[in-house]
């Protein structure tokens, strides 16, 4: 500790001068380490030049302020900063370039709020929209995993309430180590993956579940690289009125603060997730894991959907990463106002808090809002009837200044323009295309041993063991749920019938495969796109919306950053192609820990809607004698495929996504689907046709012929194991009663589409090779048992 | 008068106790010789009464009414002084 | 009495999440039927006004001591008279999960002798542990005097949805027979989970999720005229709302969960 840089100043509580003025730029990195400020040396420095101009030092109060505001996580300073490529391409903002880039060009009328509030605001039936937000909480729940998901389910719920929305679903994607990892190869400070699955998978039941919201979309992959960086992402949508988006926050509006009490929980748990995991996380982050209060929510929510309805507030604002600091210093922001704080009036856990930590604490279960004082007192007894605490904290301010005082002290005055503009983030990036070589497989010998062994494969898998943990019907709106079918076949997307007054559905399915990525993130990026979509699709949805969710390693390492330019520019592609916006996004950097970087992971999450839910088609087959049709090209595409998994091996012929195609054989879905000719669609994923075929059979409790000499295929591919398990992106496997096969393949003209097989009467799953000879035959209990058995109840 | 109470709540004997047997199969999993784990949970807290007795009483009444279901739950009462 | 007048009270707390498509199930069906908090109901003492109180499911009070608890025993302490005036009226009281496990702590259920003091049966943490979402079958054992049943056939065999953690009917060890006897002979064992084939679910799970004594999925009082059960019929209310609705040639206009509320709205309509 340097202590003379850190002085007491003499008033009746804890609060500190911190001489900046004259430290030199050693001085300055230690006092932001000392200080949990994350802050780097440039921001270090500019924050020394505004002060020296001030001609006074800071307080602990302002320095933590900036710490928070100017955080990777509060202010996404990568996604927003300027990078400079190997090639020696220039590249201001990410966000603008790449990601909002296709959503602007694509300007679509049903988007009325995108990349600027908590959450992405969609059109959805007259005057109901959707809000919708995808929130990452790995670092948390990488040191309490049960605290750590559950608080960030209670995290983006709050998100969307931030916008008045109501919410009304959870979605939930995780991504563990493998859980047979050996534990001696645990390094110190790294918790084994079946304890962070326990955890993490009962925090996300927890809050979800006692808050009455269900959880109907998810995925769990496993990935050698998540062992010391477990991906948790939540997701919540919600329904609000268009009209109740109240956004007209003016000055001399009260800040109003309601929900749980302010405690030391959670201190510096943004700029802790701006760093690096190490070693020491566990015992020096412990305090910033915040406690999970699902009722206090529960409670919160509704009040602040009444005063919502009742039109009483102006603006509104979850507390999270940076707690007040944030809140407060962005809704100021953007209304171009300032802000006055009376900290001692903020509700406290305990005595003795000191007013920095006041002021960051992330306690959960608090909202802001903006009240004009001629409402105050009717949104005080809302607050109350609901049992809800809410004091007012200050109020908005004409001149454009922070200004935090305590008991009458003021501990912190700070510019607004000061504070909204970090200095800019500096990076390169550098992508090489890594030389993965393509393994030579023989042709298996035993084909059903190998379809046994990739359904069993975690991946794969049932993972009914954890969706039955979670409540994914509460409320009684959901149409289509996670599991479907006779035998609890896997839906690929979850369908929710938000209105009593309508039949239109909300379609929610997402496209993650971070093993693509390992080949190249570019069509890892398209992949997850194609795949989101075409799940989405494959129920029935349409005007398909986007979330893009990123995590990555550290950005200042260039081949990171390298690989994530490269990720984005396919967002770019394929949101545009796909006229697919993106309305929302959150990227999770420096997933580093001691046994390396996160493998690089993109989760898409994609929303659409289906005009009539009645329509809705599920993924089990329905009746023997129905045709079976395969929609989309299988090409040789093994790289990053169960498949060669399964041989112990990655590849490098990672699936593309071919635009057009993908448009066309999308198309003819939905219009198939809409003139009733699909009994059941299935989209190809992991594991390729065979894993969807089989899935299907189960599902329905109904058998299958299939003829692989009919998939329509490149010339490349001329066995039956690459037919079975090719990974292409855009296929789809179509059951279509014989009635309308002359409708449907009028339906379907132009698409590559063709005749593979046939569902019948006996429990058997037969397939014909290329050579026109039987090649595999399995009953449908053994599938469905190596299916069901990995992941026990 | 201030008094502590500690008041344990437990499943009776009889009762199958999935979290004890849960517990149990995960410790069993970690090697350790357990045979045995039973759960309860514990209420520490504080109230005025005019006498140890009267303290006694109305722990034991708060138990009754509140903290445990005769029909599955035991209960265990400590009080004292407090300090 | 007209379907019109007939005033249904779901009661909420904090922590109550199922209130909102309860109050739809009875709406659909063409009576009234109002969210009322429970700090609202204690101001206001105006619990005769209701035709029929529902505790609907959900984690009232974050289920902390034991599920159901805190409210079953706010409510008695201080709406208690109340509570026994609108039983005594023969009102009907419905509780579904978490209602149903305060109908069980708050004494109403199975209520032997009345409203009982101290709780006659538990509704315990899930044998194999944890919460479970899933559709399971009961057989509805009622040979007509729970009046939330009487639209169904004895025998019959239902569907319905599950969602909790704590639902292990359990009477006290040493009066297991002696309860059990009385439930019988009284006529107020309403469900059991069973087979699909409506045989016995024999105590064994999956068909009996949470390991009930007997398999008991819901039980009345003596009247017939308080009921509460684990499963959801709120969430078996409209045929989309079934786990396989897509698999069935047309798609099924309602759910077995609607039977529960045309019962109850049929009594009050023709016997209050």
């Amino acid at each position: 500790m340097i202590q003379s840089r850190y002085v007491k100043k003499k008033v009746p509580f804890e609060l500190y001068e911190i001489t900046l003025l004259d430290a030199d730029d050693e001085q300055l990195l230690q006092i932001s380490e000392e200080m949990g400020l994350a802050l780097n040396l440039e921001e270090m420095k500019a924050t020394r030049r505004y002060f020296a101009e001030k001609g006074r030092n800071p307080t602990d109060v302002e320095l933590q302020t900036l710490g928070q505001t100017w955080s990777e996580h509060c202010f996404h300073k990568t996604f927003k900063g300027t990078i400079l490529t190997h090639e020696g391409k220039k590249i201001n903002s990410l966000i603008k370039t790449y990601i909002a880039k296709a959503t602007l060009e694509l300007n679509k009328p049903w988007c009325i709020s995108v990349f600027e509030d908590n959450a992405g605001i969609i059109s959805f039936e007259g005057d109901i929209a959707i809000a919708v937000k995808v929130e990452t909480h790995n670092h948390p729940s990488a040191v309490e995993p049960f605290g750590g998901a559950a608080t960030g389910t209670g995290g983006v719920i709050r998100d969307v309430l931030g916008v008045w929305a109501d919410p009304i679903a959870c979605t939930d994607v995780l991504g563990f180590g493998p859980l047979d990892y050996d534990f001696s190869k645990l390094p110190p400070g790294v918790k084994h993956p079946r304890y962070v699955y326990r955890g993490v998978v009962a925090g996300i039941g927890h809050y979800g579940n006692n808050m009455g919201i269900p959880t109907v979309n998810g995925a769990i992959f496993f990935d050698e690289s998540y062992t010391g960086n477990v991906v948790v992402y939540c997701g919540c949508i919600g329904t609000l009125p268009i009209k109740k988006y109240i956004k007209n926050a003016k000055p001399g509006h009260c800040l109003v603060l309601a929900g749980g009490r302010t405690g030391r929980d959670g201190i510096h748990g943004v700029t802790f997730a701006s760093l690096e995991l190490t070693e020491k996380s566990e015992e020096v982050s412990r305090p910033a894991v915040q406690i999970a209060n699902p009722i206090e929510e529960e409670k919160l929510k509704r009040a602040i959907i009444t005063i919502r309805d009742f039109e009483l507030a102006s603006s509104i604002t979850d507390l999270g990463g940076g707690g007040l600091s944030s809140a407060v210093g962005e809704t100021a922001h953007r209304f171009q106002c300032g802000a006055l704080v009376e900290l001692e009036k903020v509700p406290l856990k305990y005595p003795h808090i000191p007013p920095w930590e006041i002021y960051i604490s992330e306690s959960q279960e608090r909202m802001l809002i903006t009240v004009p004082s001629e409402n105050l007192e009717k949104v005080l007894q809302i607050f109350e009837s609901e049992d809800v605490e809410a004091t007012p904290i200050g109020r908005l301010t004409p001149e454009p200044l922070l200004k935090i005082k305590y008991h009458d002290i003021p501990v912190a005055e700070l510019d607004m323009g000061f504070l909204f503009s970090p200095p800019k983030f500096r990076g390169t990036a550098e992508w090489k295309p890594p030389e993965h070589v393509e393994p030579k497989l023989g042709e298996p010998r035993n084909l059903k041993s190998v379809l046994l062994r990739i359904l069993a494969s975690p991946n794969v898998a049932s993972k009914e063991a954890v969706i039955r943990t979670y409540d994914h019907e509460v409320k009684g709106n959901t149409v289509l749920k996670p599991l479907c079918g006779k035998n609890d076949g896997p839906s690929d997307a979850a369908v929710l019938k938000p209105l009593d007054s309508s039949w239109k559905g909300l379609v929610i399915s997402s496209g993650m495969n971070p093993q693509y990525g390992k080949i190249d993130p570019y069509w890892m990026a398209a992949s997850a796109i194609d795949e989101a979509i075409r799940n989405n699709v494959a129920v029935g949805g349409r005007r398909i919306a986007l979330l893009d969710n990123f995590v990555w390693g550290s950005p200042e390492k260039p081949d990171r950053l390298g690989s994530l330019v490269r990720a984005c520019e396919a967002c770019y592609e394929f949101s545009k192609g796909f006229e697919a916006p993106f309305i929302s996004g959150k990227d999770s950097l420096y997933n580093e820990s001691p046994l390396g970087p996160v493998t690089p992971t993109l989760l898409i999450t994609a929303v659409g809607i289906v005009p009539d839910i009645r329509k809705v088609v599920t993924m089990d087959l329905k009746t023997s004698g129905d045709l079976l049709y395969l929609v989309g090209r299988t090409y040789l595409e093994l790289g990053g495929s169960e498949y060669f998994r399964l041989h112990g091996a990655l590849g490098r012929s990672v699936p593309r996504v071919r635009l057009e195609d993908a448009k066309n054989a999308m198309k003819a879905i939905t219009n198939a689907i809409d003139a009733g000719y699909v009994k059941a669609c299935h989209d190809l994923s992991e594991g390729g046709l065979a894993v969807a075929a089989a899935e299907m059979a189960f599902s329905g409790d109904r058998g299958i012929d299939l003829w692989l000499s009919n998939v329509p295929r490149t010339d490349y591919v001329q066995t039956d194991a690459q037919i079975l398990f090719s990974e292409s992106n855009s296929r789809f496997l179509v059951e279509v009663p014989k009635t309308v096969q002359a409708d449907f393949e009028e339906a379907t003209k132009g698409v590559v589409v063709s005749l593979i097989g046939e569902v019948k009467k006996e429990r058997s799953f037969s397939v014909y090779g290329l050579n026109g000879k039987k090649v595999m035959e399995a009953g449908l209990n053994e599938l469905m048992k190596a299916w069901k058995s990995t992941f026990r109840m | 008068m201030k008094y502590k109470a500690r008041i344990e709540v437990g499943l009776k004997p009889g009762h199958s106790d999935p979290e004890g047997e849960t517990t149990k199969a995960s410790l069993v999993e970690l090697n350790y010789p357990v045979e045995k784990v039973k759960v309860s949970k514990v209420y520490e807290l504080y109230l005025d009464a005019s006498s140890q007795e009267e303290a006694e009483r109305k722990v034991e009444e708060m138990c009754r009414r509140l903290l445990a279901n005769p029909v599955k739950d035991n209960y265990t009462i400590q009080v004292e002084e407090a300090q | 009495m007209k379907k019109t007048d007939v005033q249904v009270c779901v009661v909420r707390a904090g922590g109550t999440n199922c209130d909102g498509e309860t109050k739809r199930a009875f709406q659909d069906l063409g009576v009234n039927a109002e969210i009322v908090h429970i700090n609202r109901l204690i101001k206001r003492r105006n619990l005769s006004e209701y035709d029929v109180l529902v505790f609907p499911g959900g984690f009232s009070f974050g289920d902390y001591v034991r599920a159901g608890a805190i409210l079953a025993k706010a409510f008695s302490a201080k709406l208690g008279k109340e509570l026994e005036r609108f039983t005594d009226k023969g009102k009907p009281i419905l509780g579904v999960c978490n209602g149903f496990q305060i109908l069980v702590e708050a004494g109403l259920l199975p209520g032997f002798s009345g409203i009982s003091e101290v709780p006659e049966a538990a509704l315990a943490t899930n044998f194999p542990i944890g919460f479970r979402c899933r559709w399971i079958h009961l057989r509805h054992e009622n040979s007509g005097r729970c009046i939330f049943t009487n639209k169904i056939p004895e025998g019959e065999t239902l569907r319905m949805p599950i969602a909790h953690g704590e639902g292990r009917f359990m009477f006290p060890k040493e009066k297991e027979k002696k309860f059990l006897d009385k439930l019988l002979e009284n006529d107020q064992l309403v469900f059991r989970y069973c087979m699909e084939t409506g045989k016995p679910a024999g105590e064994s799970y999956p068909a009996n999720p949470n390991g009930s004594f007997y398999d008991i999925a819901g039980i009345c009082n003596p009247e017939g005229t308080v009921f509460g059960l684990m499963p959801h019929p709120e969430r078996a209310y409209y045929g989309w709302q079934l786990p396989d609705w897509t698999r069935f040639e047309r798609l099924p206009k309602f759910g077995d969960g609607r039977l529960i509320f045309e019962s109850v709205i049929e009594y009050i309509t023709t016997k209050l």
